[in-house]
């Protein structure tokens, strides 16, 4: 059993965020939550993701997880922003139990990210 | 190259590595060739073990200037704060049921006193000075007919920040309340002379400065009104004090740990002291960093260090391969921020943000300097990862 808190792909993603950083326009989210900092910004291409960047004050994990999503997302429809769960990330990388809470304020970020993705593409659009 | 051999241990004040004569000295103790016989044993071979724990017993006597029936070996510091503080308030109930001590002290002290507080003892909790170190004034006014003991620690174990001892034991010593000190990181590292110091308890153990691990000692000082009731049973070694059998490998390490830090204290000190300097010289001008607790008034094998805008747990898994430290080690694994840390007025965020550098002998000027590179090269990789504050 490892004594490590941190698997290597977690250390990986950690040590390289690539998509750490802001991209320009208005597709943005703040989220400020359990002493974490979290922003993620957004480009669209055709209903596409083109593009994902983050920013984050917070632990390895959440870090990690960041730039995880930032990976998988770019290039998929803008939707499945609106239906992104972290349970799939806290698996993959993996996140531990007690830090599910700091990873669903990722979750949240995302889905606000979704958000403002929707309204911006359909300014007239009711929420659901 | 592996991980083990990029590795950088700054982190000397939660252990180090024995020294080579004193683990020497401890297998003498050990196997079929020395004297592994029970120290209890009345025969040959068992009073040869005695001979050897007593002649360690002289060293660490030696080391801290008293006589060796003063002291009482256990299993390390934690233990020999139990058994003085548990041990003592017990010893003198009747004598009055307010202690003092602060809030900055180990768990191995906090502890205890939080135990005698629910059975019924009136316990006044100090918070230092902004600069980690105690008001000798307001300590004064806290003390009351009724106080019958106080423990404070010589050097705090994360920020490095010597207290007077001197001072708080005279104030003491003046009411008749008995002083115990923590001195599990000054015991080998600091000059101590219990002739001279008015402490009627105190806690050291071995493996802060090259010894093994499982081995400590309490110094019960012979004066009227000074005693401990045992917290174990179950033989008369010790005077009944700290019955069962005595560790002769252990203690020999110990008497052999404190020849040794005799004979090098005065070079240990500058060697630690220009490593301190030059390591905060090469990391002082990043903004936002500070040092918790005062400078001048800290031993120089600690340095603690804050910085706004970081999260703390990032920083550490960015300065890898140093071994450092966030808060104290037996707390690290907890994500409060350091209760040390909060005491001294720091934020949530800048303690939790806290790291711990602790050098050593073998601590080289190269290391020092490539913790230097790693800190700087870390800040600035998490400072650009964190968005702004939301407006």
């Amino acid at each position: 059993m490892s004594t490590d808190p941190y698997s290597p792909r977690v250390r990986a993603l950690f040590a390289q965020p690539a998509h750490a950083g802001t991209l320009e326009g208005p597709c943005r989210a703040v989220v400020d939550e359990q002493n974490l900092r979290i922003r993620l910004f957004a480009t669209l291409e055709n209903d596409r993701i083109a593009a994902l960047r983050f920013k984050a004050w917070a632990c390895p994990h959440v870090i990690a997880a960041a730039e995880a999503f930032c990976t998988e997302f770019e290039g998929r429809p803008m939707e499945e922003l609106l239906d992104f769960s972290t349970s799939d990330l806290m698996q993959s990388l993996p996140v531990p139990v007690e830090k599910t809470g700091r990873i669903l304020v990722l979750e949240d970020a995302v889905r606000s990210l979704g958000s403002v993705v929707r309204e911006t593409l359909n300014p007239d659009s009711e929420e659901d | 190259m592996t991980d083990n051999e990029r590795m950088i241990y700054l982190d000397y004040a939660a252990s180090t590595p024995v020294d080579p004569g004193v683990l020497e000295a401890m297998t003498v103790a050990m196997t079929v060739d020395g004297n592994y016989a029970n120290p209890s044993s009345t025969h040959s071979e068992g009073r040869e073990s005695i001979e050897l724990i007593a002649r360690a017993a002289g060293q660490l006597a030696e080391l801290l200037h008293t006589s060796p029936e003063r002291l009482v070996w256990t299993s390390g510091a934690t233990e020999s704060d139990n058994l003085a503080i548990l041990g003592a308030a017990s010893y003198r109930k009747d004598r009055g049921r307010h202690l003092v001590t602060m809030r900055t002290e180990h768990k191995a002290v906090t502890d205890p006193f939080s135990e005698l507080e629910k059975q019924g003892f009136d316990v006044t909790w100090l918070d230092p000075e902004a600069d980690g170190r105690l008001d000798i004034d307001r300590f004064a006014g806290t003390l009351r007919d009724d106080t019958q003991l106080v423990s404070i620690m010589h050097i705090n174990n994360e920020t490095g920040v010597i207290q007077d001892i001197a001072s708080l034991g005279e104030l003491c010593r003046d009411r008749g309340i008995v002083f115990h000190v923590d001195a599990a990181q000054s015991c080998g590292k600091l000059p101590i002379d219990l002739d001279a110091l008015p402490v009627d308890l105190m806690s050291m153990t071995a493996h802060k400065f090259y010894g093994p691990k499982g081995i400590g000692a309490l110094y019960v000082a012979d004066r009227k009104g000074v005693h401990v009731e045992p917290l174990l049973f179950g033989g008369g070694q010790q005077r009944r004090l700290r019955p069962g059998t005595l560790p002769t490998q252990q203690i020999v390490g110990f008497g052999a740990t404190a020849g040794v830090a005799l004979s090098r204290m005065a070079k240990d000190i500058a060697h630690l002291t220009a490593l301190r300097d030059r390591f905060w010289s090469g990391i002082k001008k990043i903004p936002g960093v500070m040092i918790n607790g005062s400078i001048d008034h800290s031993f120089p094998g600690i340095i603690n260090v804050s910085i706004a805008d970081i999260e703390g747990e990032s920083l550490l898994l960015a300065l890898e391969p140093l071994c450092v430290a966030t808060g104290s080690a037996c707390n690290s694994k907890s994500q409060e921020p350091s209760y040390v840390l909060r005491a001294l007025g720091r934020s949530d965020e800048l303690a939790q943000s806290a790291i711990r550098f602790s050098f050593g002998r073998p601590t080289t000027e190269a290391e020092v300097d490539t913790a230097i590179e790693l800190y700087c090269s870390a800040v600035t990789k998490l400072r650009y990862l964190a968005p702004e504050h939301a407006a």
